[in-house]
């Protein structure tokens, strides 16, 4: 049964110290998920900006390929990398010094990984610096962000006062994935300093064989203190088409809840009703985008419902009927 | 060396948001100035609009009416900001440029009710050459958008009694639409087909009118079912692929039964 189910290994999930703090993906999208943890000798981890590791000539071309980095579609970073090494072999090895590119991608997309010495693929759940946090297995690790590989497992202690609630949502959690993402993986976190949980999930489904690739992520911040019942958050959607072209779907929606208490069940409730309302939102806006805008710019037929007849129009008018009716 | 960066920036270009076509070709141009030409004349992006001085018409800017920086207007064929020696088709196929803009113009209207046009011809050795612009955008409503622009560049080569008609043809569009229900969602694109043909041309400049007026038509029906295809049917079908909306549990129960009544019906 559980081979039927892949989704059922994601059961078992990273808690973190440190998510991600506040970014912009590269086409602006707000990223959620702040968070620092009640653990003392950890402190949040300095954002890199490529531009703090330039100089002069070289920094314009590191600031486009990191930009290219960011932007790669969903499933497409190693081609996306593999244009940007025969862009810039002139300059020799510049992937180095894209990391910090690499990190903002990885962490803005939900990258995940496998563990050392195990099949299971993991969310990325900052410490600091690029050690990352698995709660379950009671590991760090080292990620290298441009291989999104895992490696130098060490055993760490998980502290969070909400661990209980924490153990729950995943369990819940699970239930919900696993009903409505054939393919994806999701985790649950202490986030700000232990006061809240962040609940992550991202779905993919890659088929370059057939020229499409597609992500779903969505991102939500529940605050636990006693009296806040709240739900914030954002679900983005990414699909890339690109046989003969290049079509591009992306959306975010911010989500805002409020839950009657803070219990696992309601809170994955709201959220797996909230996401059903917006998948159906999404798909009634397609329809309205064919019916409506797309229509409204180009006729599939003249309101004739005949095509033009070429001899008649223009400034070399043929003798009326010679060939108005001929057609082809 | 240089091809190789030629192509893997066209992959790049084909694999970054469509959005953000301009800026990232800009981008490519700053790392390798060299690759600018080829790529500025291979890379399609939505056209510029601008109004003839001698006219009041608008018309639209692209590669093929430049020349250094100033472009010219099919309406007066005079450059804008105006050049002493920029370069104009011969005078026939001046004439032949006119006819397809009016001819062009009454196709405008008829599919696209508004919108902008413009076709440019130029010189071959052994016939002509062209392109046929057309653009629309519209705002129904302040929370959505709609932009489309066609771009036709095609080449005729003389035969005995016929041309040979070698077409490549590009709409980018872009489409937006926000509410509060909704959240933002960007559909935006391009795609790229081709087509030849070997037609009569027995009337001469009128036949090559009709004949490049029928390839484009046919052409953008096309491409319109091909794009309603992959905006509305492709890219919603992804979504459904990362997300069910019935439970799986469901799904699978069903197919099994599914497949449990075709097994005991073939038995």
């Amino acid at each position: 049964m559980y081979t039927l189910c892949p989704v059922v290994l994601w059961t078992v999930v990273m808690l973190p110290r440190w998510v991600f703090s506040a970014r912009s993906s590269p086409r602006g999208l707000p990223i959620v998920v702040s968070s620092s943890s009640s653990n003392s000798n950890s402190s949040p981890p300095p954002i890199l900006h490529s531009a703090a590791l330039l100089t002069c000539g070289m920094s314009t071309t590191i600031e486009h390929a990191s930009a290219f980095i960011e932007g790669a579609p969903p499933g497409e970073l190693a081609d996306v990398v593999a244009d940007v090494q025969a862009l810039t072999s002139e300059e020799g090895d510049i992937i180095p010094s894209l990391a910090p590119a690499f990190e903002r991608y990885n962490e803005a997309q939900l990258t995940t990984v496998k563990l050392p010495g195990s099949s299971q693929e993991v969310q990325f759940n900052k410490v600091e610096g690029n050690r990352y946090f698995d709660p379950e297995s009671q590991t760090s690790f080292e990620i290298d962000h441009i291989t999104q590989t895992a490696s130098a497992a060490q055993s760490a202690p998980l502290e969070s006062q909400n661990a209980d609630l924490i153990k729950s949502l995943i369990k819940s959690l699970g239930v919900h994935a696993r009903e409505h993402y054939p393919s994806c993986s999701y985790g649950v976190y202490p986030t700000e300093n232990d006061s809240a949980v962040a609940i992550l999930l991202v779905a993919n489904r890659y088929s370059p064989n057939n020229f499409w690739n597609g992500r779903f992520r969505a991102i939500y911040q529940v605050p636990v203190s006693s009296s806040s019942t709240s739900i914030n958050g954002n679900i983005h959607v990414d699909v890339h088409y690109y046989e003969d072209g290049n079509v591009s779907l992306n959306t975010t929606k911010p989500i805002a809840l409020s839950v009657p208490s803070i219990s696992a069940e309601s809170i994955i409730s709201r959220i797996a009703t909230a996401e059903r309302d917006y998948q159906e939102e999404l798909n009634r806006a397609f329809v309205a985008m064919a019916e409506g805008t797309f229509k409204g710019l180009r006729r599939q037929l003249p309101i004739t419902r005949q095509k033009v007849e070429w001899e008649k129009v223009g400034g070399y008018r043929l003798g009326q009927d010679i060939s108005g009716g001929k057609g082809r | 060396m240089a091809d190789q960066q030629f192509d893997s920036a066209l992959d790049l270009l084909r694999r970054l948001n469509p959005r953000d076509t301009k800026k990232n070709l800009n981008a490519i141009n700053s790392i390798i100035p060299e690759l600018q030409e080829d790529l500025l004349s291979s890379v399609d992006q939505p056209l510029e609009v601008r109004r003839c001085p001698q006219t009041n018409r608008d018309y639209l800017l692209c590669d093929y009416n430049r020349d250094g920086d100033s472009y010219r207007s099919p309406w007066s064929n005079e450059f804008d900001p105006p050049l002493e020696d920029g370069t104009v088709p011969s005078e026939k196929v001046r004439k032949l440029e006119v006819a397809a803009n009016e001819a062009f113009d009454v196709y405008r209207e008829l599919y696209y009710e508004g919108g902008v046009g413009s076709v440019y011809f130029w010189d071959l050795d052994d016939g002509f050459a062209g392109v046929v612009l057309l653009k629309k955008g519209v705002t129904p409503g302040s929370q959505s958008s709609g932009e489309w622009d066609s771009i036709h560049v095609f080449e005729a080569t003389d035969r005995a009694r016929s041309s040979h008609y070698k077409l490549t043809s590009t709409v980018i569009l872009h489409l937006a639409k926000q509410s509060d229900a909704l959240g933002d969602m960007d559909l935006s694109g391009n795609m790229t087909r081709q087509i030849e043909a070997d037609l009569p041309v027995e009337q001469g400049d009128a036949s090559h009118i009709a004949n490049v007026g029928r390839l484009v038509e046919d052409m953008e029906l096309k491409m319109r079912n091909l794009l309603q295809e992959v905006y509305f049917g492709k890219a919603k079908d992804v979504v459904g692929e990362l997300r069910s909306l019935a439970p799986l549990s469901e799904t699978n129960r069903d197919r099994a039964a599914q497949l449990e009544m075709i097994k005991s019906m073939q038995k």
